[in-house]
């Protein structure tokens, strides 16, 4: 199909929109429940909460709506965002109100990908504001930051070939657990890497067993690892490659812990040719199915954020969707998402993007600002599921300037990744 | 055998037939029929018959018992009869059983066997799916989950260890490969039988758990070999030369699992191995320097350089050099697995190698050492595992 595209590229999408709602305690905080983030202090929103602001219809230019309708048209039915870039040139505060003006800014050529095949529309958004409850004026407002936020159009592939419900996927082996081994596992049940030590003779041990290599004492207590380790050996394997394991090659590292035990455990949250022999890790915990939650090995150091899990529940995906005032019935009717062939709900972006924005200021604390989060999306995030996070810093600049890197998985691979900008002041 | 004293095993028993199905792909009969089959091959190299057997050893994992193979194969009362665990560790101590056996006058002749389709049947490198919840299967389950599945990942995990350890690249590896596949290319029942590789196409084969590649691991094979122990002094009667067991030694290690002693001292080293070497030295009398050629078990290419450190053939992190100075050839400081090894001629869980260090005592080996007198034969390597100092007679 030859669709004139083109002509869309520079037209307006959305033209002198007004937020509806002034920036408002409520709301900062309905979404800081959401994504389990601490409200800021001084009547300060969120920075990821941007977008939020500006949603509703306020605004919207019939190109953008006649786009999507020759896009619909052409059997492009589906849509789903893949990425989201946004600057931050100020905080937002209680009481201001948001004005936004947005461009279409491209219109790509026909993709191919792995949902199916369409077109990527990428719009791009200013976003002024003005101190209305202090009496300022609309011609008064300030700029904010912008965002440029890409959707795909696409028809679905065909339906053999759509993400799979996450319950149906093949399994890795199961821990084998007895009676001389079930502490270790409960340990691990609570969050907790637990290694045995001898009461005779005090030598720690791993793997569990009921006596003592070192002096045959039969007494024991369990210790839980501080979590600190290093990569002792490592490979990675690529044959074969079981689809339990991604179907692509996968990194193994026995790591020795502070305490000086080894267990074999993955290394996340780099690739697998990143893994190297001496490296610092730290322990997280990532669950793989329904039953199984394994230890795992995070890059460490001084440039490494330290992991963060976030239960993907039902109701952080829903009360995600509605804090963001995003309404689209897949983020919250489980029925209506399958039948667009989804397996179920899954996490909008702006959720996502106010996780990401949460696991970046967990870290920093709060003398730290946020100037920029630019994240794309990769495969979805559904109930059940847990999104791990794991960052890098990639740039430290003079001026307290750092850029991280950020990446969240699941069951399914990476969920999201992106660089975020933050700025630590004095 | 003794941890702290030489034992007097030494000397009184020897290996007096060995026979095998041909080595295959796929051999398109029974386990049982294969072990049979080289059961006969065996009794027939040495001159005797199902009715002169009076003992059968094999391995835990063999699937053809001893029972089964006695009434198959012909055979009639036993007064012996034995396996030994540990997959391919138990090669070498399947001849220690018949020897001391023998030596004892348990048995007089103790037919070792072991036979599989491991190729057509059940691949070891298809990866384990589970385990049961005995203490072996627990010690095996701690790898499991995060992907540690075949023999060459645990392996792997060792290696990458030891090149780490001594500034190596896994294309050392390569030499080990090289040797063993140049062995085999003028070994008819060999599987890389007049294909030699180079070290180039060594490092360019894909991986299969980094730093393992294709050419670093063994062959998968359908076939089984068997070998005839009785006393030196029946066996002069026969009709080859003994192949005298000069030594013969398990060994375990402190803190020993079987292939995932990740939990223990350096990983450098293969600890039971150095206890089946210093069982070996001291019970024969000899030195390594008194051993005409080895066939060192080749499962995967990083423990044949591990065993040479272990056994005394050169200093620890020295065996890559060794191997790239061409010592495992033939005319290098140590010719080893002159039948292609398990890398080249075929994966018979070691008791292929046994047969090997036989024909090379009698001179009838494809890549034969000149007046070969000492053989030393390993048996599998990351598990507990046993060792043969073999002599010819007199």
């Amino acid at each position: 199909m030859n669709l004139e595209l083109e002509a869309y590229q520079g037209l307006p999408s959305t033209v002198a929109g007004v937020g509806p709602d002034p920036v408002n305690a409520p709301m900062i905080r309905h979404w800081c429940e959401a994504m389990g983030d601490t409200v800021p202090p001084d009547g300060v929103a969120p920075p990821a909460m941007l977008q939020a602001w500006t949603m509703g219809q306020s605004g919207r230019s019939e190109h953008f709506d006649s786009l999507m309708r020759e896009l619909e048209a052409a059997g492009y039915g589906s849509v789903v965002a893949t990425d989201c870039e946004q600057e931050y040139a100020r905080p937002l505060r209680i009481g201001e109100r948001v004005l936004f003006d947005s461009v279409i800014e491209s219109v790509s050529a026909e993709k191919h990908t792995a949902l199916g095949t369409g077109h990527f529309v990428t719009t791009r958004m200013n976003v002024r504001a003005y101190d209305e409850a202090a009496g300022e004026k609309p011609g008064e407002a300030t700029p904010v930051g912008t965002h440029r936020f890409r959707i795909l159009k696409f028809r679905p592939t065909g339906k053999g070939e759509r993400p799979q419900a996450v319950d149906t996927r093949p399994r890795r082996p199961r821990p084998v657990v007895n009676r001389d081994n079930a502490g270790y596992w409960d340990g691990v049940a609570a969050g907790e890497l637990r290694f045995q030590r001898c009461d005779a003779c005090g030598t720690a041990r791993f793997p569990w067993l009921p006596g003592c290599n070192a002096c045959g004492g039969d007494q024991w207590h369990a210790e839980a690892a501080s979590g600190d380790g290093a990569v002792y050996s490592k490979v990675t394997v690529h044959h074969p490659l079981p689809v339990a394991f991604g179907g692509k090659p996968y990194a193994v590292a026995l790591v020795e812990l502070a305490e000086g035990v080894r267990i074999v455990a993955n290394v996340v949250g780099a690739a697998a040719d990143q893994v190297t022999i001496g490296m610092p890790v730290r322990l997280g915990f990532q669950r793989f199915d329904e039953e199984l939650v394994l230890p795992v090995f995070h890059p460490a150091g001084p440039d490494r954020l330290p992991p963060l899990r976030v239960p993907l529940t039902r109701t952080l995906i829903v009360s995600g969707a509605i804090a963001s005032r995003d309404y689209q019935d897949v983020h919250h009717d489980a029925e209506l998402a399958r039948a667009k062939g989804a397996p179920d709900i899954f996490m909008n972006i702006l959720t996502t993007n106010g996780l990401v924005g949460r696991y970046v200021t967990d870290w920093t604390g709060p003398d730290a600002r946020i100037e920029a989060i630019a994240i794309r999306l990769g495969v979805p995030a559904y109930p059940g599921d847990e999104l791990q996070f794991s960052g890098e810093v990639t740039e430290r600049g003079e001026d307290g300037r750092t850029v991280l890197a950020i990446r969240g998985t699941n069951r399914l691979g990476v969920h999201v990744s992106g660089t975020v900008k933050v700025r630590r002041h004095g | 055998m003794s941890l702290h004293r030489a034992d007097t095993l030494g000397g009184h028993a020897a290996v007096a037939g060995i026979g095998a199905t041909e080595f295959s792909k796929d051999s398109g009969r029974s386990e049982l029929k294969l072990a049979v089959e080289a059961v006969h091959a065996a009794l027939d190299d040495a001159g005797l018959t199902p009715a002169d057997v009076d003992g059968l050893v094999t391995f835990t994992m063999d699937t053809s018992p001893e029972i089964t193979v006695a009434q198959a194969a012909g055979i009639g009362e036993l007064s012996f009869f034995s396996r030994i665990h540990y997959g391919g560790g138990a090669a070498c101590a399947t001849v220690q059983q018949a020897a001391m056996a023998v030596a004892t006058g348990v048995a007089e002749v103790v037919v070792c066997y072991r036979a599989f389709n491991e190729r057509s049947g059940h691949r070891f490198g298809s990866g384990l799916q589970s385990r049961q919840p005995s203490a072996e299967g627990v010690a095996m389950g701690w790898t499991m989950p995060p992907g540690l599945l075949t023999p060459a990942s645990w392996v792997a995990l060792h290696a990458a260890r030891y090149l780490h350890t001594y500034g190596l690249s896994p294309d050392v590896l390569g030499h080990v490969a090289v040797a063993d596949r140049r062995h085999a290319a003028t070994n008819p029942a060999a599987y890389f039988y007049r294909r030699p590789i180079t070290l180039a196409e060594h490092a360019a084969s894909r991986w299969i758990v980094e730093p393992l590649r294709l050419l670093d691991c063994c062959q998968e094979t359908d076939g089984g070999q068997a070998v005839v122990v009785t006393s030196v002094e029946r066996a002069r009667d026969l009709r080859h030369a003994p192949a005298v067991i000069a030594a013969a030694a398990q060994g375990a290690g402190r803190a020993q699992e079987a292939m995932t002693s990740f939990y223990r001292d350096d990983l450098t080293g293969l600890p039971e191995l150095g206890v089946v070497a210093r069982q070996l030295w001291r019970s024969s009398g000899l030195r390594p320097e008194d051993v005409d050629t080895a066939v060192l078990y080749d499962h995967f290419t990083p423990f044949v350089l591990m065993q040479l450190e272990e056994f005394g053939f050169c200093g620890r992190g020295e065996a890559a050099a060794f191997a790239a100075d061409g010592g495992l050839e033939l005319g290098g400081r140590l010719p080893v697995n002159t039948h292609g090894g398990q890398l080249g001629e075929a994966y018979l869980h070691g008791m292929n190698g046994i047969a090997e260090g036989v024909r090379q005592l009698r001179g009838s080996s494809v890549n034969q050492v000149a007046g070969a007198s000492a053989v030393l034969v390993t048996a599998g390597t990351g598990v507990p595992t046993s060792g043969l100092v073999l002599t010819a007679d007199g």
